[in-house]
C-alpha cells in the first residue's frame, strides 16, 4: 500500500513538473524571440502624419514612412503630394542628414512653418514638431518600431 | 465574341490564384516539441488521475491494492484529444504558412488540463452526450477545428477590417435578441435558445466588439491622439470622438442592467479602455474612463440588489457562510485546502451527494477545484499559460503591418488575459466574483469556440510575410533636387 501511494505522490509531482518543462520551454522561446526581434534593424526614419488637410489629399491621420529625402509638393513627382491650393509645385523638402530631420522651404510663394514660425533657410525639426505647409498640417513622429 | 475573351485583368487574377494556393509545406519544430510535451504531460495527469481513483476506491471497499492500478483515467478520450492536437499540427506544417507555433500547444494544455479536470468531475454533472468528459472532447474538439480553418485560411482581413458597422450592428443585434429572447439562469439573463441549439451570445459578441473597435481606433487615432478640447485650465480628450466611448460605457451598464451579467460588462469595459489607452497611448482616455466606472458602478450598487449583493459577498462572505456567501467560501477552503502542491489529481475532497462542494463549479470555478488538486504550484503554472498567451499576442500586435492588425491582435490576447484575470480573482475572492468562464478550461461550449475564434485569429494574424521589395527609385527625382540646390 505504502508502494502505491509513493508511487501515486511522484506521477503528481511528475504532472506539475511536466507543466513547469513546458513553461520553461515556452519562456526559452520567448527570450530566443526577443533577442531577434532587438536585433532588428528598423529601416524606417521617422513618419509623417497628417493633422489637418482641408482638401483631402492626403487625407487626414494618413501616415507616411519617411525616406532621407521626402518632398513635400503639388506636382505629381513629390514623394508627398500635397492638393491644396496655397501649397506650391515644390514646396518643401525634409531631409535626415547625421542623426536629425531637417525641413526646408524650396522656394514655395506662401512659405513654410514649423510649430508656428515661418521656416528661412534649413530649419532642424524635431520629433513631434508640427509643420504646415499651405492649410496642410503635418506631425514628425518617430519610426514605429 | 468579345465578352467571352478573358481579359487580362481577369487572367491575372485566374494565376493569381493559382499562386496562392501553391502549398509549401514547412516544417514547425517548435511546435513540435511543445505538443508532444503537451501529450506526455497531459497523459502523466490522466495517469495521476486514474492511479489516486483506483486507490481510493479500494481504501473505501477495504482491499488491497488493485492489480491494475496505474492505468489513465478515460484513456480514450485523452488519446483522441492529443491526437487531434498532432492532426492540427500536421495541417499547419502542410499549408506551410510561416505562423505562431507557440499558441497551439499553449492553448492545447490549457484545453487538456480542462480536459482533465471534466473526467475527473462526476460525469452526470452536465453534458448531453453522456457524461461531462465527453462532451468536453466535442466542443475541444469543433474548437481545435475552428483554429485549424482560421489558421490556416485566413490570408487576409479585409473582410473584418471593411464591414466594422456590420460586425457593431450584427453585436448590437446579437445583444437585443438575449435581452429580447434570452433565457434565465441563476437571475442572470445569458443563454439564448435557437432550435436544438443554444448558447452565451456574449462569449462571441467580446469578439465582435474588438473586431469593430480594432477598425474604429485605427482609423480614428490620428484624431484622437491629436485633438483635445479645452474647457478652462482643463484639457480633456477630443469631446466629438468620446461619443463611441459614451456608447460603450451605456452597453455595458446595459448588460449589467438588462442582462444582470457583470462578468461579460467587466470584460466589455476593461477591454475597450485598453484598447483605447494602447492606440493613443493618452492617460486621460483612462482616467476618464475608470472615473465613469467608479460613478456607474456606485449608481448600480445602489439601485440594484444583484449588484449590492455581489460586493456584499465579495467583502465578507463569513457574513452569511451557508447562504448568499456559500460558494466564494468554498471556493476559499478548496484552495486552502490545495496547499502549495495540492491534493493530487481526483484526490479534492469527495463529492457531497454526487456533487461537488462548489455550485457551478464547472463553469465558474475550475480555478479553485485546479487549486485544490494542483495547487499554488499548478495554478501558478496556469497563470503562466494565460500569460504566455498575452504575451504572445502583444508580440503578434507589436510585429503587425499597420494599425487595423496590430490593434486586433492586441485586443484578441487582451480579451482572454483579462477574461482569465476576472474570473480567477473572482474565485480567490481578490475582485468581487462575476460569471464568467476560464478560457479554454471552463466547461462550456460557446466560450470554447468564441475562444478558439480568438486563437485562430491570432494565428493568422501572426504570420510573418517577407517584406515587399522596395518600388525602384525614380531617377528624376533626385536629380531634379539636385538641380535646385535642396541637398
Amino acid at each position: 500500500m505504502d508502494a502505491a501511494v509513493l508511487a501515486i505522490w511522484v506521477l503528481r509531482l511528475l504532472f506539475l513538473a511536466m507543466l513547469y518543462a513546458f513553461l520553461y520551454l515556452v519562456v526559452k522561446a520567448l527570450v530566443r524571440d526577443l533577442r531577434a526581434a532587438a536585433r532588428e534593424p528598423t529601416t524606417e526614419l521617422g513618419r509623417l502624419v497628417v493633422l489637418a488637410s482641408p482638401g483631402g489629399e492626403p487625407a487626414p491621420g494618413a501616415s507616411f514612412a519617411l525616406d532621407a529625402i521626402t518632398t513635400l509638393g503639388r506636382d505629381v513627382n513629390n514623394s508627398i503630394v500635397i492638393e491644396d491650393k496655397f501649397v506650391s509645385a515644390t514646396h518643401a523638402a525634409l531631409t535626415y542628414r547625421g542623426r536629425a530631420w531637417y525641413v526646408e522651404d524650396l522656394g514655395s510663394t506662401n512659405g513654410t512653418f514649423v510649430n508656428g514660425g515661418q521656416v528661412d533657410g534649413l530649419s532642424p525639426l524635431a520629433f513631434g514638431d508640427e509643420i504646415q505647409v499651405g492649410q496642410v498640417r503635418l506631425r514628425l513622429e518617430r519610426a514605429r518600431s | 465574341m468579345s465578352a467571352l475573351t478573358p481579359t487580362p485583368a481577369s487572367l491575372r487574377a485566374v494565376t493569381g490564384v493559382q499562386r496562392r494556393f501553391r502549398i509549401t509545406p514547412r516544417f514547425r519544430g517548435r511546435e513540435l516539441v511543445l505538443l508532444s510535451i503537451v501529450g506526455f504531460g497531459l497523459w502523466v495527469g490522466a495517469l495521476s488521475l486514474g492511479a489516486t481513483r483506483r486507490l481510493k476506491d479500494a481504501i473505501a471497499e477495504g482491499g488491497d491494492v488493485p492489480a491494475n492500478l496505474f492505468q489513465p483515467a478515460m484513456p480514450n478520450i485523452i488519446l483522441t484529444y492529443v491526437a487531434a492536437l498532432f492532426v492540427v499540427h500536421a495541417l499547419f506544417v502542410v499549408a506551410g504558412r510561416r505562423t505562431d507555433q507557440i499558441l497551439l500547444p499553449a492553448v492545447g494544455l490549457l484545453g487538456g488540463i480542462g480536459l482533465l479536470l471534466m473526467i475527473r468531475l462526476p460525469q452526470d454533472l452536465a453534458g448531453r452526450l453522456g457524461g461531462l468528459g465527453l462532451t468536453q472532447l466535442v466542443w475541444l474538439l469543433i474548437g481545435l477545428a475552428i483554429i485549424a480553418v482560421l489558421g490556416v485560411a485566413v490570408r487576409n482581413d479585409v473582410w473584418l477590417r471593411r464591414y466594422k458597422y456590420t460586425w457593431a450592428a450584427a453585436g448590437v443585434g446579437l445583444l437585443l435578441l438575449v435581452f429580447i429572447f434570452g433565457n434565465e439562469t441563476n437571475g442572470a439573463r445569458l443563454s439564448l435558445t435557437i432550435g436544438p441549439f443554444s448558447g452565451q451570445p456574449s462569449e462571441l459578441l467580446k469578439v465582435i466588439l474588438v473586431v469593430f473597435l480594432a477598425g474604429y481606433l485605427s482609423e480614428n487615432r490620428p484624431l484622437l491622439v491629436e485633438e483635445s478640447t479645452r474647457i478652462g485650465p482643463i484639457t480633456l480628450p477630443p469631446l466629438p470622438y468620446l461619443a463611441p466611448m459614451v456608447a460603450m460605457w451605456a452597453i455595458a451598464l446595459g448588460i449589467v442592467i438588462v442582462q444582470r451579467d457583470l462578468g461579460a460588462a467587466l470584460l466589455f469595459f476593461a477591454v475597450f479602455l485598453l484598447l483605447l489607452y494602447i492606440s493613443t497611448a493618452r492617460v486621460s482616455f483612462v482616467v476618464l474612463g475608470v472615473g465613469a466606472f467608479i460613478v456607474g458602478a456606485s449608481v448600480l450598487y445602489f439601485l440594484f440588489g444583484h449588484v449590492r449583493q455581489r460586493i456584499d459577498v465579495w467583502l465578507d462572505p463569513f457574513a452569511d457562510p451557508t447562504g448568499a456567501g456559500f460558494q466564494i467560501v468554498q471556493a476559499l477552503h478548496a484552495f486552502a485546502r490545495g496547499g502549495l502542491l495540492g491534493t493530487g489529481l481526483g484526490n479534492g475532497l469527495p463529492t457531497i451527494g454526487g456533487r461537488p462542494p462548489i455550485p457551478a463549479l464547472h463553469t465558474d470555478f475550475p480555478f479553485a477545484a485546479l487549486g485544490e488538486e494542483l495547487g499554488l504550484v499548478g495554478i501558478l503554472a496556469i497563470l503562466g499559460l494565460y500569460l504566455v498567451l498575452l504575451e504572445r499576442g502583444l508580440r503578434i500586435a507589436l510585429a503587425a503591418q499597420d494599425e487595423f492588425r496590430a490593434i486586433l491582435a492586441a485586443g484578441l490576447s487582451l480579451v482572454m488575459g483579462v477574461q482569465a484575470f476576472i474570473i480567477a480573482g473572482g474565485n480567490l475572492k481578490l475582485i468581487p466574483l462575476t460569471g464568467i468562464t476560464l478560457p479554454f478550461v471552463s466547461y462550456g461550449g460557446s466560450s470554447l469556440l468564441a475562444n478558439a475564434v480568438i486563437v485562430g485569429l491570432l494565428i493568422a494574424l501572426s504570420e510573418r510575410t517577407r517584406e515587399p521589395l522596395p518600388p525602384p527609385r525614380r531617377a528624376g527625382r533626385l536629380r531634379r533636387l539636385f538641380d535646385r540646390g535642396a541637398v
